[in-house]
């Protein structure tokens, strides 16, 4: 059999519904989520695979920004939030008491829709997170400026002004010095919430070049709204609707033959 | 029809192009399956007319497949379809190359019956013909399961190619012994060959479009698959 799958595909041969317990960056088991009376997330369990892109796709409102920011307790922020149910991050419950969330977060890093540099210099973006773990060397901070920003395909465009305003660069620019500042701390995981709704074509392009190349060393989870975005970059799909996990399986066979009529009627634009 | 929601798409101008290129195909199909019917009557009244005019008509058949080629191409770089529209345009690309190629099998058999057929061969042609019956029929048959978008009667006609295959071998006997019986007669024998093997062609071709349908509707590529896994396949699963 030719097998053309090896092309975009790090692992071709991954069974989603029988992950082993290696291959699992996250897995969510009976995930129900509430703010205050109203229920967000109906019980959603999946396995989110290591060094591969995942992409949650699905109408507004349908939770799959809520899924990603309990993936690191972003929704510990919000006062009327509840969360039961388990995620799993390396066979951890990461809602356990013990996790202490600051550690979390360095493990699982977040770039949000609207690049939200700090109003400091390039190079102070970058190694912000090693500042606040204390990392002192001059020489360690400055490897991390240079291999976080080539990580990010940054760096030929800004090695001759890390000391600039984070505010002078484009937005496109600004996102990618976002993640920059997301892989400087080597985290485990990357979250990505639409990180190019507010981005032109180019500078999207771009970034979704760079998705592809981080798989290589994290784990990266998606929300968008652009779903020939998550067709293009991702390698594993979830199409979500009023909170629940309605179909998860890889891209290609989501966008090519997917086996719910609810999510056919969605990626081909239908009325629901 | 709207059985696969092809009219329910938000864009309303999706919906048009979608089904205006659906109904390209439909007549190219139509226009394909009377120049196979005018070229077996072609052959079978004996009629250089007709023949001539399925000769010169197949110009029409090409070009309707370019143009459906064209707007294939022109909806897949406007509106990126996916899933069932994305199988739909896919099938819609394949059953034009497929039917182009009937049209071509039908200008060879106008061309038997323009030049080298005389009433001396004419018994030769019964079985020609009645095959040829056979493969209009199928052809029919799967541009009316395109039409409804129904995998069943897709899956009905794709059976009966085999049929096709059977009459064309015992036709083969048949010229065969024609051949050894009077060696004068070998030159029109082959030519009624080749329309015969013009036609067997047609039955797989016909058989092509019908798997098309299948992948459209079902999303199941039965394509070089063996009898028993494509009846796998068509049969409904229990859920």
């Amino acid at each position: 059999m030719i097998n053309f799958d090896s092309i975009n595909k790090a692992k071709p041969d991954l069974d989603l519904a029988n992950l082993s317990q290696e291959d699992r960056a996250f897995t969510i088991n009976n995930l129900d989520l509430y703010y205050g009376d109203k229920q967000a997330l109906h019980n959603v369990c999946m396995a989110i695979p290591k060094g591969q892109v995942t992409a949650f796709i699905g109408p507004s409102g349908c939770g799959k920004s809520t899924l990603l920011r309990c993936l690191n307790r972003m929704n510990d922020l919000v006062d009327i939030c509840r969360v039961e149910g388990e995620i799993l991050l390396d066979q951890q419950d990461i809602y356990h008491k013990s996790v202490d969330v600051a550690t979390l977060r360095r493990h699982v890093g977040m770039v949000f829709q609207r690049p939200n540099p700090f109003p400091k210099s390039i190079y102070e973006n970058v190694v912000y997170g090693l500042r606040l773990q204390g990392v002192k060397d001059r020489r360690a901070l400055d490897e991390a400026v240079e291999t976080s920003l080539k990580g990010a395909a940054l760096w030929e465009e800004v090695k001759d002004r890390l000391h600039d305003n984070a505010f002078g660069l484009s937005g496109g620019q600004q996102q990618r010095l976002v993640i920059a500042r997301a892989i400087a701390i080597e985290p485990a995981v990357l979250l990505l919430d639409e990180p190019t709704s507010a981005l032109d074509p180019i500078s999207t392009l771009v970034i979704e070049e760079l998705i592809t190349e981080l798989k290589n060393k994290f784990t990266v989870v998606i929300v968008t709204h652009n779903m020939q975005q998550a067709a293009r970059v991702s390698d594993n799909t979830a199409f979500m609707y009023m909170g629940e996990l309605i179909e998860y399986s890889d891209t290609n066979t989501l966008f090519t033959t997917p086996a719910k009529k609810q999510t056919e009627d969605y990626i081909t634009g239908r009325y629901g | 029809m709207d059985k696969h929601n092809l009219q329910r798409h938000i864009s309303g101008q999706f919906n048009a192009e979608l089904e205006n290129i659906r109904n390209q195909v439909l007549a190219m199909g139509g226009l394909v399956e009377q120049q196979l019917g005018d070229a077996i009557d072609a052959i079978h009244r004996l009629d250089s007319d007709l023949a001539r005019q399925v000769i010169e008509t197949d110009q029409k058949v090409n070009s309707y497949e370019v143009a459906i080629d064209e707007e294939s191409m022109r909806i897949i770089a406007r509106r990126q379809p996916t899933a069932g529209d994305l199988r739909l345009i896919f099938a819609i690309s394949k059953t034009v190359a497929d039917l182009e190629r009937i049209g071509d099998s039908a200008k060879k058999l106008a061309k038997v019956a323009l030049e080298k057929v005389d009433h001396k061969q004419s018994p030769l042609l019964i079985s020609l013909e009645s095959l040829g019956r056979q493969c209009i029929s199928m052809l029919h048959d799967v541009l009316d399961a395109f039409a409804r978008m129904n995998a069943e009667s897709a899956f009905e006609v794709h059976g009966q190619d085999h049929d096709i295959d059977v009459k064309y071998e015992s036709m083969l006997r048949e010229l065969m012994t024609y051949m050894m019986e009077d060696p004068r007669s070998i030159p029109a024998v082959m030519e009624v060959m080749w329309a015969a093997r013009a036609l067997e062609r047609v039955g797989d071709r016909v058989q092509n479009i019908a798997e098309y349908v299948i992948y459209f509707v079902k999303g199941k590529d039965i394509r070089h698959l063996d009898e028993q896994q494509v009846a796998k396949i068509m049969t409904p699963e229990q859920d």
